[in-house]
């Protein structure tokens, strides 16, 4: 062992005993004796300093000193304050002491008369014993397929009708057919329905007429615009990083791409979930699927990354954090992240399975090299050939750009300097031109320590890598080259996972009506939401899975039964007992969400481009954004194009999305809060976006309403709000547009007026 | 002195709203419904923890990392040693150790001025007339080398995840004074290194994100709030309003009463004041020649800056909590003489004014003013003639609000390289700004995906040094 070597070179040196006593000592027992010395008991933090023995043996953070290695000895770096622990705790030692203990450490840390005999404690991995009470938590049981109780029509309302009789609630009338078809329009395209889809809908009398509407939108591709888009806050998606450096993920569009086709096509979702994670390493689907399990993993890439990060074990830790972290609220609904630096305060995770499971993301190669401006992996796509020219070019952009980055003006020729500028824009041209994703790949595998206090400074005990053990009753066996993802992906893609059928069923769930069953989609720990509806939750997550994990099917059951199709209606009776509705005994009224602001704005006004798919994101690869204005780049945003193609920079995100509540993509997201705050009023009178839409609204309705006001104000209010107006709407805006127009000296300018109102108004923004 | 009482004076709020509510019959209940909005929005007012000694915050804020050596922390033994090689260690990490020389000293002198002495160099002369106002922190440190780390680290305590700002974090604790402004504004902050996360609300309810007027390309004259009107159609969306507070009123009879709803309308009507009132504060042609050019705005090279610490005065004066003022280009890595000479320039008048302003108005006592940027810079020399990163000892002041006037609190190691003496982290500085402002950092928590997140994390302690 190192540490008995070194001190057996050492030992017994007359000299040595001397600069210990005149100087080593004398640093220790002024500073440090009064809470590490012999009068302190065991010390503060079961640390004692007074003794080479209790140095080494160490505290609560580990050994104080690796003799001869100053610079991994936990003592150097407290005293000189460059981590979280920081001795003496008030004032910094004076240089000089610093660097006599320095030079005593890196010399051997020769005690007089000691014998090195002492160990450092290695701390056990924090044991997995659980108490009865965590395991019992609701989430962590499995889940049980039910029985459907008596009732109807549908088992869904069978689950929820129990509770509405029990608790005396009288569930509200169905909505009228304008109103279900608008709902569900929005529901599933986030788009409002036309003015002959409604007609077509409300003149059909078949009672499977709602059916078929269900039918047709799911049919849609612009259905899976709407429901990848809600996949995609959870995937914390963005075109750029946007942590610090505010660096272009030129190909992230080909995972935003890959999310809308998953849902269009329906993809099962423990597919889905596997190729996320492991897409790049799970053969089993044929080399046609290769390029989409590459594509996926740009999940695991995606995330906001600290890039000037100076040190590089601190950056692939944070970076793989950010997976981890991810990871486990997307798939668990866990806060995983939560056990960095001490065990979860609230769930039974400890710190051992953050770092188990954090070892599987070390070991996946994620960036080409860990240092400031690190560069983001990436795969070829047309195959292995193409990749090892990649994988070339890339060392040679990583080379120049590294140097272009780093280089001493003062003392680096000019021609230097211009030579590795040039190489670097050639390297750049040739990696531009190579299809590819942005994906991960196997790293070399290896086991982390759980580091204490979340230091790496400070590392204990190792920590192989794992499933969350409350989770899971045997661990996955992880074969000998996997990074431990591949095995991540299958034990979260069971069947019988107690969380993964019923997290994505709740998000389903909540993204139709506004409120999950469990009302925190990312958090089913101790803190989160219990279910409502537990035996429902769990019906359907069974259903789920025995469909074959199809999210369409899902949509079905839920969107035929009458839970779903009620009215809002007010009953002042049950407000009063149920005012949150969590027993679902009306519909709920919803805002819009950013996106579908924005698209029916654009589709009222007959403007809007259903083009589909593809990169959207101008810019190249590796340019930093942070170029001052180029983050607000208003031709970024020009297109008419649906808002789930316009590129997301994080940190600089479109003012029109952001001011509406749009998902921060800094972190997963699955229920989007719903602000009301006067800029949005503000972007309603002023933008120039809903400027344009009114204008082109009003020209439409001046085009094809007829010649009469009341013809063109019909269709105004059948595009804006999916019914036609009373006689008395008709008269108010009849002579709104005279008072209007004789305050404005123009006709055209009172129809926009008119329109800019419908779209301004809470009847066209709110769906219920 | 009140605090609101030129803002009323100005805008007769109640007055206004009588004579533009003459003719139109729904903006009695709209206003009204505007008022409760305000009452119970997220920007109610609300009581801080204890009695604070400030009321709101002006944050000055040098993207880039000004030198403390050259300006507030002089260090003769570095003079005396320039060209010799660093005696000690550096950190264990450096952000470029390739281009990294030996000590360099000043080249700028520096003078004791005012009653309390402080040493000030002769960068900033006006300041220096200032000085017995200030609080100089000299042993200011924090974690990250990097300007995207060390920036997020200053605004929001963290270099690691995206978390609210401090802006934020001040108006979630106390709402906003002025219900027709935003509580949070930034003017002029650039977007590079961390970008909207550095006034992001992160988890915060999203009313508490800082609003940015302008950014940092955009000269201070040009600065507007996103999607403000130019008041050329006042008259017309007057009556556009009136027939939107109409149509939701006859929704409401069809389909119940909705509180909601009703709040959403309420939006509207505060817009549209926040429409007159906003760009009215920007408006600085009101001011008389004196205060111009007590400002420098009629000096181009001050002209910006000056610009924006007036209307920084005005909005704090109006109530809004937190106004941050940015001057961009502090990172002297080459030809730092003539670089920090220039940025200086540019802010040492303007600043002094600020300080001689609120002083003079009686708003210095309850306003705290700080200065800093994200880091410091080496004694060692990068690229020959300019300095490095340094995050580990650095200047930062605080003036106002309940700071102690005419202090210089702690040191850095005789070459300025290290803190050394009182060490102060931005979390420190945090949890002091918090407790001016009459709250204990422990306490103001949000509860986010399944734990209690506060400014400091869990560390930070109030500088009681600091607090006068």
């Amino acid at each position: 062992m190192r540490v008995a070597t070194a001190l057996a070179a050492s030992c017994p040196a007359a000299a040595e005993d001397g600069f210990f006593e005149k100087r080593v000592r004398p640093i220790l027992a002024n500073r440090c004796y009064a809470c590490h010395g012999p009068h302190a008991g065991a010390g503060q933090a079961g640390l004692r300093l007074d003794s080479i023995e209790g140095m080494l043996l160490g505290g609560r953070s580990g050994p104080a000193v690796v003799p001869g290695q100053a610079s991994v000895s936990l003592l150097i770096h407290a005293v000189n304050h460059d981590t979280s622990l920081q001795m003496p705790p008030k004032v910094k030692l004076p240089i000089a002491e610093i660097a006599t203990l320095t030079r005593w450490v890196d010399e051997g840390a020769h005690w007089p008369g000691a014998r090195p005999t002492a160990r450092p404690r290695t701390e056990a991995a924090s044991e997995s014993g659980f108490t009865e009470e965590e395991r019992a938590h609701w989430a962590f049981q499995p889940v049980r397929d039910p029985p459907v109780p008596a009732g109807g029509p549908t088992p869904i309302d069978a689950f929820i009708g129990g509770r509405l009789e029990s608790e005396g609630l009288r569930p509200a009338r169905r909505a009228d057919r304008r109103t279900l078809i608008r709902r569900a329009t929005m529901d599933l395209h986030g788009l409002l329905p036309t003015p002959a889809e409604v007609r077509g809908f409300v003149e059909n009398d078949s009672g499977a007429a709602f059916e078929r509407v269900v039918d047709r939108l799911l049919a849609s591709p612009r259905y899976g615009e709407r429901w990848g888009r809600h996949w995609l806050d959870v995937a914390r998606y963005a075109d750029s990083n946007g942590m610090d450096d505010n660096i272009v993920h030129g190909d992230a569009w080909r995972y935003r791409d890959y999310v809308i086709a998953a849902f269009n096509d329906d993809k099962p979702y423990d597919r889905f979930v596997r190729e996320q994670l492991a897409g790049d390493v799970i053969t089993r689907w044929g080399e046609a699927a290769r390029a989409e399990g590459l594509i996926a993993t740009g999940f695991l890439m995606l995330g906001p990354k600290m890039v000037g990060e100076d040190d590089p074990v601190k950056q692939k830790l944070d970076f793989a954090d950010e997976q981890l972290a991810t990871t486990s609220r997307a798939f668990l609904a866990l806060t995983i992240d939560c056990a960095r630096c001490h065990d979860h305060k609230f769930d039974p995770i400890r710190s051992s399975d953050y770092y188990a499971m954090l070892g599987m993301f070390t070991s996946t190669k994620t960036v080409l090299t860990y240092r400031v401006t690190s560069k983001l992996n990436a795969t070829a796509l047309a195959g292995p050939d193409a990749d090892r020219k990649l994988s070339e070019i890339e060392r040679r952009f990583d080379y120049h750009s590294d140097f272009v980055t780093n280089y001493n003006r003062a003392t680096t020729p000019e021609q230097v300097v211009q030579a590795q500028q040039e190489a670097l824009e050639d390297a750049l041209e040739e990696y531009l031109e190579i299809p590819k994703a942005m994906a991960v790949a196997e790293g070399q595998p290896d086991d982390l320590p759980v580091m204490l206090r979340g230091s790496h400074l400070t590392p204990g005990a190792i920590a192989p890598r794992g499933v969350p053990a409350v989770l899971a009753s045997r661990q996955p066996a992880i074969a000998e080259r996997s990074s431990g993802r591949r095995e991540l992906a299958d034990w979260l893609a069971r069947p019988d996972h107690p969380l993964a059928a019923r997290v994505m069923a709740n998000r389903i769930w909540k993204w139709h009506f506004g409120e999950g069953i469990v009302r925190t989609p990312d958090n089913f720990g101790t803190l989160g939401d219990r279910p409502d509806h537990p035996e429902l939750l769990d019906w359907l997550a069974s259903r789920f899975v025995e469909s074959g994990w199809s999210v369409k099917s899902l949509h079905r059951r839920i969107m035929l039964s009458s839970a779903y199709q009620r009215a809002y209606a007010p009953n002042p009776a049950a407000e009063a007992r149920d005012p949150e509705n969590r027993l679902l005994w009306r519909a709920n009224r919803r805002r819009m969400e950013a996106e579908a602001i924005r698209d029916s704005l654009l589709a009222v006004a007959g403007r809007l481009d259903l083009a589909a798919g593809g990169k959207t994101m101008r810019h190249r690869n590796f340019t930093n954004l942070n170029a001052m204005a180029l983050s607000r780049d208003p031709e970024l945003y020009e297109t008419r194009r649906r808002s789930v193609y316009l590129p997301v920079l994080r940190s600089a995100l479109y003012e029109v999305l952001a001011a509406f509540d749009f998902a921060s993509p800094s972190a997963p997201s699955g229920r989007r809060g719903t602000t009301m705050v006067a800029p949005q009023a503000l972007f309603m009178m002023n933008s120039p976006l809903v400027e344009e839409a009114s204008r082109h609204f009003a020209r439409r309705v001046l085009d094809q309403g007829g010649a009469a006001d009341a013809t063109r104000i019909r269709l105004a209010h059948e595009l804006a709000y999916a019914r036609e107006p009373a006689e008395a709407e008709i008269a108010s805006w009849s002579a709104f547009l005279d008072q209007y127009e004789s305050a404005a000296s123009s006709r055209d300018d009172a129809w926009q007026a008119l329109c800019r109102i419908l779209v301004s108004s809470n009847e066209y923004l709110y769906v219920q | 002195m009140q605090p609101n009482r030129r803002a009323r004076e100005r805008f007769p709020r109640r007055e206004a709203l009588r004579q533009m509510g003459a003719g139109f019959g729904s903006l009695a209940l709209s206003a009204l419904l505007a008022e409760e909005a305000a009452a119970t929005g997220p920007l109610a007012v609300r009581e801080p923890h204890f009695a604070p000694r400030a009321k709101r915050v002006i944050m000055l804020f040098m993207f880039g990392g000004p030198s403390h050596i050259d300006t507030f922390d002089p260090k003769p033994v570095l003079n005396r040693d320039s060209g010799k090689p660093l005696p000690f260690a550096k950190p264990r990490i450096i952000s470029f150790p390739r281009r990294g020389g030996d000590l360099i000293g000043s080249p700028f002198s520096f003078t004791r001025h005012g009653e309390s002495g402080a040493e000030v160099s002769e960068l900033f002369p006006h300041l220096a007339g200032i000085v017995d106002e200030l609080a100089i922190v000299r042993s200011m440190h924090c974690t990250n080398p990097r300007h995207g780390g060390a920036v997020l680290e200053w605004h929001t305590g963290s270099d690691t995840f995206i978390r609210p700002a401090l802006g934020s974090w001040l108006t979630y604790g106390l709402g906003s004074e002025n219900r027709n402004l935003p509580g949070y504004i930034t003017i002029c902050q650039a977007l590079a290194e961390g970008g909207a996360n550095n006034f992001g609300a992160a988890f915060l309810p999203a009313a508490h994100q800082g609003t940015p007027l302008g950014y940092g390309n955009v000269k201070a004259e040009d600065a507007t709030f996103p999607f403000i009107g130019d008041g050329g159609r006042t008259r017309l969306q007057r009556m556009e309003l009136d027939m939107l507070a109409d149509v939701s009123r006859r929704q409401m009879e069809r389909e119940g009463p909705d509180s909601e709803l009703e709040s959403r309308i309420a939006t509207f009507e505060l817009a549209f004041r926040m429409q007159t009132e906003a760009p009215e504060i920007q408006r600085i042609d009101g001011e008389s020649e004196a205060t111009r050019r007590l400002y420098g705005l009629d000096d181009p090279v001050t002209a910006d800056f000056g610009r924006q610490c007036l209307m920084a005065r005005r909005f704090s004066e109006s109530g809004v909590r937190f106004v941050q003022c940015n001057s961009n280009g502090w990172d002297h890595h080459f030809d730092l003489k003539n670089g920090l000479t220039k940025m200086c320039m540019q802010v040492d008048k303007p600043i002094a004014a600020l300080i001689k302003d609120l002083r003079g108005s009686g708003l210095l006592d309850e306003t705290l003013v700080i200065w800093g940027g994200e880091f410091g810079r080496t004694p060692t020399a990068e690229n020959a003639d300019g300095r490095d990163h340094n995050p580990h000892g650095f200047t930062m002041w605080l003036a106002g609000g309940g700071a102690k006037a005419g202090i210089t609190y702690g040191g850095t190691d005789e070459y300025g390289y290290y803190g050394v003496e009182n060490k102060v982290h931005f979390h420190d500085l945090h949890a002091t700004v918090l407790h001016l402002l009459g709250l204990d950092h422990t306490r103001l928590t949000y509860r986010h995906a399944g734990r209690d997140f506060r400014l400091t994390d869990v560390h930070g302690e109030v500088v009681h040094g600091l607090i006068a």
